[in-house]
């Protein structure tokens, strides 16, 4: 009995840095029809061994990729899925829901809710924070000719991800590391 | 068989020579005898001369080995480096873009965070 015990406890053990490593990892569709659909399409699907491969290769020099060097060294994945499409909402809401459904798991919050009427834009910013630290970053964005979902795992410094100020055009979200979303950036509504 | 025996062995029995018998033997010889001519028998067959190749056949081989082994290494370094490199410059291409991405979306979220809210349509009603 005892030694069932300690075997479940050694698995649990083994198990815990794989759970670490998939915490905050969506399962984003496939949307291969989607993809045949829009006019453009982005897919990025970097694991930890891709990311730290192209992290490596990022040139120190130029400022953009050593800015980009200093938030990669500390992620696990980078996942992105872009469609852009030559009409107005052409791409089904079934896979956004699903995604939505994942984020509503514990641990996930919305730190920005945007939504604009008049340039029918949805953008959604959520954070999964875990032991006081942001471990997960997800974002659903929908226009009319194109959706973008975007899921970064791994300990994300926000203050690295500050740091990208001016460098990718990344807004200053008003986000303090270690803290959760300022009450007027955690569900504004912008019409 | 025995019989037969007996008299085998009789008559092969070492039997002592007459005497003079030598002294005869020595008068017979002739004074003077040609030498007997001399022919060497070649018993052991001579080795055949040794080529150089042959000599240097096999360190050569062991030597040329060697060498297609260090710069057959060396060229599938070479090529797993490069492909690395491919990779990993392929891979930095994806991440910039995911952040570009990324970042194109935070701040179309930040550009409707920051917009005014409109005022509410009864107010404009009363202030008209």
């Amino acid at each position: 009995m005892n030694a069932r015990i300690g075997l479940t406890l050694i698995a649990l053990l083994l198990a815990a840095p794989a759970c670490a490593q998939t915490r905050g990892l969506l399962k984003l569709p496939e949307m291969a029809a989607l993809a045949d659909k829009a006019s453009e399409s982005v897919t990025v699907t970097l694991d930890s061994n891709l990311l730290g491969l192209g992290c490596r290769f990022l040139n120190a020099e130029e400022p953009d990729e050593a800015a980009a060097k200093k938030v990669c060294q500390s992620l696990t994945g980078i996942y992105v899925r872009k469609f852009t499409f030559d009409t107005d909402y052409a791409y089904p809401k079934a896979d956004i829901e699903g995604i939505r459904r994942q984020l509503a798991a514990p641990g996930w919050s919305r730190i920005v809710e945007a939504r604009s009427k008049k340039e029918s834009t949805d953008v959604d910013v959520y954070l999964l924070v875990d032991g006081g630290k942001a471990r997960g970053l997800a974002v659903i964005a929908s226009e009319p000719r194109e959706l973008a979902i975007v899921n970064i795992v791994g300990n994300i410094d926000l203050e690295k991800l500050h740091d990208l100020e001016g460098q990718f055009g990344v807004p200053e979200l008003q986000i303090e590391s270690g803290k959760k979303a300022p009450k007027e950036a955690s569900k504004p509504k912008a019409q | 068989m025995n019989d037969f025996e007996n008299r085998l062995r009789r008559a092969l029995r070492p039997v002592e020579p007459a005497d003079g018998f030598a002294e005869r033997v020595m008068r017979a010889l002739p004074a003077q005898h040609a030498p007997a001519n001399v022919v060497p028998l070649v018993i052991v067959r001579q080795a055949a001369p040794v080529s150089a190749w042959r000599r240097f056949s096999a360190p050569a081989a062991l030597a040329a080995s060697l060498l297609v082994a260090v710069f057959a290494g060396q060229h599938v370094a070479t090529l797993q480096a490069a492909r690395e490199e491919q990779a990993g410059l392929a891979a930095s291409r994806e991440l910039m873009q995911a952040l570009r991405v990324t970042s194109q979306k935070l701040d179309l979220a930040y550009e409707a965070v920051q917009r005014p809210a409109p005022a509410p349509a009864v107010e404009e009603e009363n202030r008209s």
